[in-house]
């Protein structure tokens, strides 16, 4: 679904990815790990070309992305995103947020957004906030508002960008639940995060990120509890 | 006869003299229909130009940033009369277009310097964020430009471009200078006619002062509907 030949991400001098050769198949549920400045986030912002790649192929569908030729915003229709500061549109209503994209693309009419809006927004429980400004929602209910308007658009790929790093310790309960059930109902998941205890339950393979290249890759039981690179061990030692 | 008596008799005189005698209300009126006129185009052309100039300073374009660059600097650099006298004397020299409209068309080359700058300053204080969440929904760069950030920058700036919007008022009171007979050149003329100062001048200034209040009553109107999605 995802594949990504020799990645390589410079800001300036700087050298954030350093050869990143990784393959995400269908329903696959990623889970990527690493010390803060590692280049994780990077990585994930490259798979939608939120970043521009300074070297490298990324690949979806089989198709090459990061080129002139291809129409990125055609491609980024199937990567749904999730942010850290969750970037809802502050000046319209949570229903309004999530339609915005699938109305002005024109993937649905006005009512069918609203139907699955509706939808949505029960599904991460939060069907009474239709008519409600995000001003007026907390960290936890903002995220599942972002994960709804992500999934409106119905992606066949969402990207986490440490969706629960910039929430209350107890608003990080709910918004992992809602990923968790998005993650048994088959969609295929890329998530940043620092929640050992979740990648471990729900990833079905964790990545270790560290100075700029996959240092390590496994299913969580091999990676959290047999790591074989040192720096993983280290890594774990320190969060564990 | 007391002195204030006296002064309210004399001051009677005055008003009748300055004001009711020959019509001349009738061109404080038409006056202030002139001025209305000229402003509210001025502000549109203003606001249009404004949002061009502002694209072209936030562009990765080169030419199109010198553009941006030069158009600001050349208009914030020389004195709105000489522009006026510019743009209807040798620009449109030989254009037949009313006089007010090409008034207005200089008024708004002016303020929409001005304008680019408070709005570039607007989208400047959007947070990236917003952009980066449009653009990973799939909205192409226009999309995200006209839907997400510009109504939220409009909200930031509307405050400063209400300002520019008072500040222009004012500045049109230039236009006698190129024969059109605004509130100022009304007041000018009875000046003139009457040989009395104090009561057209002021009575100009008594015009200005009311229909920029409205004004600004209305616009703080409108800031509060926009400020409804703060709610907290």
């Amino acid at each position: 679904m995802i594949k990504v030949k020799n990645l390589h991400k410079k800001f300036n001098d700087l050298t954030v990815l350093n050869g990143i050769d990784e393959h995400i198949s269908q329903g696959e549920v990623v889970v990527i790990i690493g010390p803060s400045g590692s280049g994780k986030s990077t990585f994930l912002r490259c798979l939608n070309l939120l970043e521009d790649v300074t070297e490298g192929e990324i690949y979806v569908d089989d198709e090459l992305i990061n080129t002139p030729k291809v129409n990125i915003n055609v491609v980024r229709q199937k990567m749904g995103m999730v942010f850290q500061q969750f970037n809802l549109f502050p000046h319209l209503t949570i229903m309004n947020n999530i339609t915005l994209a699938p109305v002005l693309l024109k993937k649905m009419t006005k009512e069918e957004a609203v139907r699955k809006g509706q939808e949505l927004l029960s599904r991460v429980n939060l069907a009474e906030k239709a008519d409600a400004y995000p001003a007026q929602l907390s960290g936890g209910q903002k995220q599942r508002v972002a994960i709804a308007r992500a999934l409106a658009m119905n992606p066949e790929i969402m990207l986490f960008d440490e969706p629960t790093s910039a929430l209350d310790p107890e608003m990080v309960g709910e918004v992992l639940d809602v990923m968790k059930d998005l993650a048994e109902s088959g969609m295929t998941m890329v998530i940043v995060t620092h929640e050992m205890r979740f990648a471990r339950e729900v990833a079905s393979r964790v990545l270790f990120i560290d100075q700029g290249i996959v240092m390590e890759s496994g299913t969580p039981e091999e990676v959290f509890n047999h790591p074989k690179n040192e720096r993983t061990k280290l890594f774990l030692s320190k969060v564990l | 006869m007391t002195g204030i008596q006296l002064w309210f008799a004399d001051f009677c005189d005055m008003f009748y003299t300055c004001f009711i005698e020959e019509d001349r209300y009738k061109l404080l009126i038409s006056g202030i229909g002139v001025t209305i006129k000229v402003s509210l185009l001025a502000v549109i052309i203003g606001i249009l130009i404004g949002m061009l100039i502002a694209l072209c300073n936030l562009s990765r374009n080169k030419l199109l940033r010198a553009v941006g660059g030069v158009y600001t600097d050349v208009i914030r650099g020389t004195p709105s009369v000489t522009q006026l006298l510019i743009i209807y004397f040798v620009i449109f020299a030989s254009v037949d277009l009313d006089k007010w409209i090409i008034a207005a068309i200089a008024f708004g080359v002016n303020s929409g310097a001005y304008v680019s700058e408070i709005i570039r300053g607007g989208i400047l204080s959007v947070d990236r964020g917003q952009t980066e969440a449009g653009r990973s929904l799939g909205l192409n760069a226009f999309q995200t430009m006209t839907r997400i950030v510009i109504p939220q920058a409009v909200k930031n700036i509307f405050p400063a471009l209400c300002n520019e919007f008072i500040v222009l008022i004012k500045e049109t009171a230039i236009v006698g200078y190129v024969g059109l007979m605004d509130i100022q050149k009304a007041g000018d003329f009875i000046k003139s006619a009457t040989f009395k100062a104090f009561m057209p001048l002021v009575g100009t200034a008594v015009i200005y002062y009311v229909l920029i209040k409205i004004l600004t009553l209305t616009l703080r109107r409108v800031e509060n509907h926009l400020r409804k999605s703060d709610v907290r």
